[in-house]
């Protein structure tokens, strides 16, 4: 591996918490989230989810997340119901709280008359409830989310970012990423990050005056004014390579 | 509310390796994936046509007979093999995508011990495979063999080792590989060799031509034949429908016992490693 993709960064979220965590393609948003969910090992360093360190103890930090990935990690040959109910047989709910909590997580979802068609026949909208309302069907305390609204269509991110907004309520501390400004108006605390680095950290009007030095500057000047103006284009990846072929219908593709 | 502190008793206590629930969950998950897979289906009917029938016949009219049976009798046992060869290689390859794109993610961050998860999914996909296998089964009177249901509950006990030895050699493929832009011809390069040197549609012992002499396999041909592990499962599943084994029973046995437990064991830690991101 030639390039870290973060790098010394130190950061501390608060229990109950919305945080966002905002930087340009590339930066290594990803690459934190699968750090702290536990499918990548930091190669230094540490970092502790819930009060569980992710290496040592990683069986616990995933006993205490709920995560919902950048694209849908769904069986969309199933239907939602059965998806949650995979889902709470991976997560040990027991077998005599397994029907209400499957029957409330649909209704939350507002996926209740929709419960028994196979997903792929859902809208992107429809899937991201349904995996929303599957990462709190265990009741977490933390609450993972890679660009949750990216792909929607207007009406359907405001309806998620509703409900990702009202998660406070519960007490459930979240941790995101994204690229929408709006967004990340609404989070408690957000981090910038580019590089692999933390650019700056705050409430969003704290990193405002502390960037800008003015208190009526927009989140997205700041975040221009830390990462730059230029265009981040990606190279493709073996996933990307994957999902293109998919595409295309390329041989045993479902 | 959904979210919020935790029940008391939500959850019951965590299994460090064993979880029978998720292996049956995920075993439960095959099987309902199977039955919205009408391609898989059809490929199992086309492939019965195309060998048994069409093959079958066509070169049956050539030979008079394999040690008294007639070719398409003969290729039966070979048809069901080649569907639980697809059928496994299908299982391996929805692994590779599950885990970039699908559920293997959510597994993956979630606490359920791999070793039950990588159990599910050996059974589930080798159950997937008996089911295919017996689409060419139900083809037997076609074929011209007599079933009992002794002899068909043999036969899936054979096909079910067989689909236990397959899936896991697709597990072991699939947990290594990152995409399957190549998977079509890495699988046929494993999913036709295994079938042709597996005495499914030739003899080991060679052909009885005209007149009577025996036309003797090149030694080396026998050798890769010997070599493979299928042989002596198509052997076994030979001798469950027709009766005629060209191998000692006693070899049959042990193989079908030890190669696919050995595969199975290989399979389960090598998706047990899929967590392991360094």
């Amino acid at each position: 591996m030639g390039v870290a993709a973060v790098n010394e960064m130190s950061l501390r979220v608060g229990s109950g918490e919305l945080f966002g965590l905002l930087g340009p393609n590339g930066a290594g948003k990803t690459t934190l989230h699968r750090m702290l969910t536990t499918t990548l090992f930091p190669t230094a360093g540490t970092a502790r989810v819930a009060g569980c360190d992710v290496v040592r103890e990683a069986p616990q930090v995933r006993d205490r997340i709920g995560v919902v990935f950048q694209e849908p990690a769904l069986d969309d040959r199933l239907t939602a119901r059965q998806n949650l109910e995979l889902h709470a047989v991976l997560y040990r709910i027991h077998p005599h709280w397994l029907p209400s909590r499957v029957r409330e997580a649909l209704a939350w979802a507002e996926l209740a008359g929709d419960a028994d068609r196979p997903v792929r026949t859902f809208s992107g909208g429809m899937k991201r409830r349904l995996e929303l309302a599957r990462a709190l069907l265990h009741r977490p305390p933390v609450l993972f989310l890679d660009e949750p609204t990216a792909g929607l269509d207007p009406q359907g991110r405001r309806r998620l970012w509703d409900q990702v907004t009202r998660l406070r309520e519960g007490g459930v501390t979240v941790f995101l990423s994204t690229q929408n400004m709006a967004e990340a108006e609404g989070c408690d605390r957000v981090a910038i990050i580019d590089h692999g680095s933390l650019l700056a950290v705050g409430s969003p009007a704290e990193v405002k005056v502390l960037v800008t030095q003015r208190s009526d500057a927009t989140l997205e000047e700041v975040f221009l004014e830390l990462t730059g103006r230029g265009l981040r284009d990606e190279e493709a990846t073996a996933r990307d390579h994957l999902l293109g072929f998919a595409r295309r219908g390329g041989e045993l593709t479902r | 509310m959904i979210h919020g502190a935790a029940l008391p008793a939500l959850r019951y206590s965590p299994a460090r390796f064993f979880d029978a629930r998720v292996v049956l969950a995920l075993w439960r998950r095959e099987l309902l994936r199977y039955r919205r897979d009408r391609t898989q289906w059809f490929g199992g009917v086309s492939r019965t046509v195309l060998w048994l029938v069409i093959l079958g016949y066509g070169i049956g009219s050539s030979y008079t007979n394999i040690e008294g049976y007639t070719y398409t009798q003969y290729i039966l046992p070979g048809v069901v093999t080649l569907n639980i060869l697809f059928a496994s290689m299908q299982s391996a390859i929805s692994l590779v995508w599950d885990r970039e794109v699908g559920l293997m993610r959510e597994i993956l961050v979630s606490p359920a011990p791999m070793l039950s998860v990588a159990l599910g999914k050996v059974l589930g996909g080798s159950t997937v495979a008996v089911a295919q296998g017996t689409i060419a089964l139900l083809c037997a009177p076609l074929a011209g063999v007599d079933l009992s249901v002794a002899r068909v509950l043999h036969a899936w006990a054979v096909m079910f080792a067989m689909g236990i030895l397959l899936v896991s050699i697709g597990a072991v493929i699939a947990s290594r590989m990152a995409t399957f832009e190549g998977f079509g011809s890495i699988s046929n390069g494993i999913v036709l060799p295994l079938y042709f040197l597996s005495g499914a549609v030739f003899p080991i012992r060679g052909i009885v031509g005209l007149g009577g002499f025996l036309v003797d396999l090149p030694w080396w041909l026998r050798a890769l034949m010997y070599a493979n592990p299928v042989t002596y499962l198509v052997d076994l599943l030979r001798g469950a429908l027709l009766d005629f084994q060209q191998l000692p029973p006693w070899l049959d046995l042990l193989l079908v016992v030890t190669v696919p437990a050995a595969a199975g064991l290989a399979a389960v830690t090598a998706m047990s490693q899929m967590r392991r991101v360094k």
